[in-house]
């Protein structure tokens, strides 16, 4: 195989793992090294599916010693194998990065022999990039669950991001389809990575010139709708994971059929029409709960909410037709209308549709102004959602019935299932 | 400031420099020059309704009103200036003197006076600017000449490579590279230790390229159409995220594989 097809073999096998930001981590260039990271993180194109690449997303090898049912690589998929010299990687890596294709490197790997083997593939091609090549910029890589924690340490000397995937969100799904996986088996090394991000938090301030320990912090992936967990448990994982184990990103991956599983629930093979440019409409739906998925983790992480506010039940989803916040404050409606001269910040973020930006804007312009709703127009305030929900002086936007059941079918998203699909009178006749 | 001048009101013209600007302002205060409107020797165009007053650009002064700026109002709304006055739109200059203007009467607290438009415009055009800028950051793509120059073409809104010039000098710190920004016809050039604006013909050639520049395009466009997944195809989310109007300049665009 040529190194092209090596390169799409390898590239085939990384790119279900949806993690590729760049951010978290702000260092400047130095005189005989290449490159530099922000921390606001920097895309440097778009995928056709709109996902952002940052990374040179790739794996050493994919000749995989394991048998997840829902991964691409496993032993028992038919798919073509290939590997790369760390030597390759880092000569790639370099040349794109000096085209500026790439802000820097995300590397993984199928797990060869056994982890703490794969783990010293994983740290040489590092260990050559950080070190020959002198590359200064960004590096992402996985971690293999089960390895040395000695490896662990020395990966993450080398990283700026370190990341364990736990994919399955309960430890049953988890024994059933990732018989070589286990629970204790990835949350040790991610514990590990968290004491070691502590102490060397104070090794820095002790010793400047001490090595940096994964300075961008952790983060992991959840398959989504392979399993039967309802969105309720994993909101409350994720939840715990930024608690206790101080990730700095959960990523929610909606679960691809790879072809050929056998103990997977039958999910419909998805299907681009490109007449239409509409996914098949039985995909639709698992994206968009995806999509919701991600909402609801940025109220965890930016809007001050915690799982227990958003569901009720253990078992409880998030609803397709309607965004978290929305949902949340249709349940709450007690707590309306906020009036936005005088709410606090954090009151002001809870309005479905204030984010961060609209909400500092009205904190800042209601210093020398009273605000009506004509001026919040003019700020670039987005009022299709929240003039349901604020006052201003007192007054409400317009004759608004201000009963849960009104505003939720005025705020009810239509396509909420699409771009990808719309029912039919046809589609509700069938089931 | 500026009370017992007689105040002329009068068409302003300046270099179109940042620091010819910053003379205007210095003019305002200091000579009681009241721009009725604000141009460029570049753009202007001689008319009989005009009175124009031409503002020679002066150092000492630009660094005296940008030193005001800073320690009056903000460094925060000294650097929103700055990107305000990269948007290319006409009416740029004089939405910033009125900002700065009012800048010097309240304070820092300027950003708060949002009912006026001139603030929001400043807002508006300094955020424009800053998007593209950091944008770029990620969209620019350089192709290695023969002469192991990395070179680079972008077509921005607006004259965003002084950010870019200062993102990749720190970046590709010992590696030659030339931005060329074909919109406005300039370019700025770094050898490996400092960097230097220049104007560029329209009708310059592209250069050669270097013998494995084809090879590694490739590599870059197989990798780029690999890494989608099929599945999740959403034309218009992807238009959203990359306009079509940068992918002109990206290889992983041009090259079908």
């Amino acid at each position: 195989m040529d190194f092209q097809e090596r390169l799409k073999t390898l590239t085939e096998g990384a790119k279900y793992d949806v993690a590729c930001t760049s951010s978290g981590v702000t260092r400047k260039g130095k005189r005989g090294m290449v490159g530099s990271a922000e921390a606001c993180g920097i895309c440097h194109s778009f995928t056709a599916d709109g996902r952002c690449i940052s990374l040179l997303k790739t794996l050493i090898n994919n000749y995989c010693e394991y048998d997840c049912q829902y991964c691409v690589n496993r032993r028992s998929s038919d798919i073509p194998r290939a590997s790369m010299q760390p030597h390759e990687v880092a000569d790639l890596t370099m040349q794109f990065y000096r085209r500026n294709y790439i802000e820097g490197l995300f590397l993984s790997s199928a797990v060869i022999k056994n982890p703490d083997y794969t783990m010293e593939m994983l740290i040489k091609t590092l260990a050559l990039l950080r070190g020959e090549y002198r590359f200064n910029g960004y590096i992402h890589v996985k971690a293999i669950p089960g390895s040395d924690e000695k490896l662990i340490q020395k990966l993450g000397q080398l990283a700026d991001r370190m990341s364990i995937n736990i994919e399955l969100p309960s430890e049953r799904s988890l024994t059933h389809l990732a018989p070589d996986k286990s629970k204790p088996a990835i949350l040790a090394p991610m514990n590990y990575v968290k004491n070691g991000i502590i102490q060397n938090k104070e090794e820095l301030k002790k010793f400047r010139n001490a090595a940096e320990f994964v300075p961008a912090g952790q983060s992991t992936q959840l398959i989504v709708g392979a399993t039967p967990e309802a969105d309720s448990r994993i909101v409350h994982l994720a939840q715990g994971l930024y608690k206790n184990y101080s990730l700095r990103r959960v990523f929610y991956s909606a679960y691809i059929p790879v072809g050929n599983e056998t103990m997977l629930p039958a999910v419909p093979m998805p299907t681009f029409d490109t007449g239409t440019g509409l996914i098949h409409k039985e995909y639709g739906p698992l994206l968009m709960r995806e999509h919701r998925l991600y909402q609801a983790d940025f109220l965890l992480r930016f809007y001050g909410f915690t799982a227990g506010e958003m569901f009720k039940t253990e078992e409880e989803n998030l609803s397709l037709h309607i965004d978290p916040k929305c949902h949340w404050a249709l349940r709450n409606l007690e707590k309306f209308p906020v009036e936005v001269n005088t709410a606090d910040y954090m009151t002001l973020l809870r309005v479905p549709g204030i984010g961060q930006i609209s909400a500092e804007r009205i904190v800042k312009a209601r210093r020398v102004n009273k605000l009506n709703f004509e001026n919040l127009k003019k700020m670039g305030i987005v009022l299709k959602r929240a003039r349901y929900f604020i006052t201003c002086n007192g007054k409400m936007a317009e004759k608004i019935n201000f009963q849960p059941e009104s505003i939720e079918l005025r705020l009810t998203d239509n396509n909420a299932v699409g771009p990808y699909s719309q029912l039919t009178l046809s589609d509700v006749a069938i089931a | 400031m500026g009370d017992k001048l007689t105040k002329r009101e009068v068409d302003v013209l300046f270099d179109g420099t940042f620091e010819g600007f910053l003379c205007v302002v210095y003019s305002f205060y200091y000579e009681g020059i009241v721009p009725l409107s604000i141009q460029t020797t570049d753009e202007y165009q001689p008319s009989i309704t005009l009175t124009e007053y031409f503002i020679v650009t002066d150092n000492d002064r630009a660094r005296k009103v940008e030193k005001a700026i800073v320690k009056k109002i903000s460094q925060d709304i000294a650097r929103r200036v700055a990107y305000a006055f990269l948007a290319d739109a006409a009416d740029r200059y004089m939405n910033m003197l009125y900002y700065i203007i009012l800048g010097f009467k309240v304070g820092h607290m300027v950003d708060s006076h949002m009912q006026y438009d001139f603030v929001l415009r400043v807002h508006k055009l300094a955020r424009e600017v800053g998007r593209e800028g950091h944008k770029l950051t990620g969209f620019c793509r350089f192709a290695e000449t023969a002469q192991g120059i990395y070179y680079c073409a972008i077509t921005p809104v607006h004259y965003v490579l002084s950010i870019l010039a200062e993102h990749f000098a720190d970046r590709m710190i010992d590696q030659s590279w030339i931005i060329h920004d074909k919109r406005h016809n300039k370019a700025v050039v770094y050898n490996g230790h400092e960097y230097t604006f220049v104007e560029v013909s329209p009708d310059s050639k592209p250069p050669v390229m270097a013998g494995n520049e084809a090879f590694i395009q490739n590599l870059w466009a197989t990798y780029f159409n690999t890494l989608a997944i099929e599945a999740r195809k959403n034309p218009k989310l992807h238009r959203q995220m990359l306009p079509m109007r940068y992918r002109g300049n990206m290889v992983e665009f041009s090259k079908h594989i």
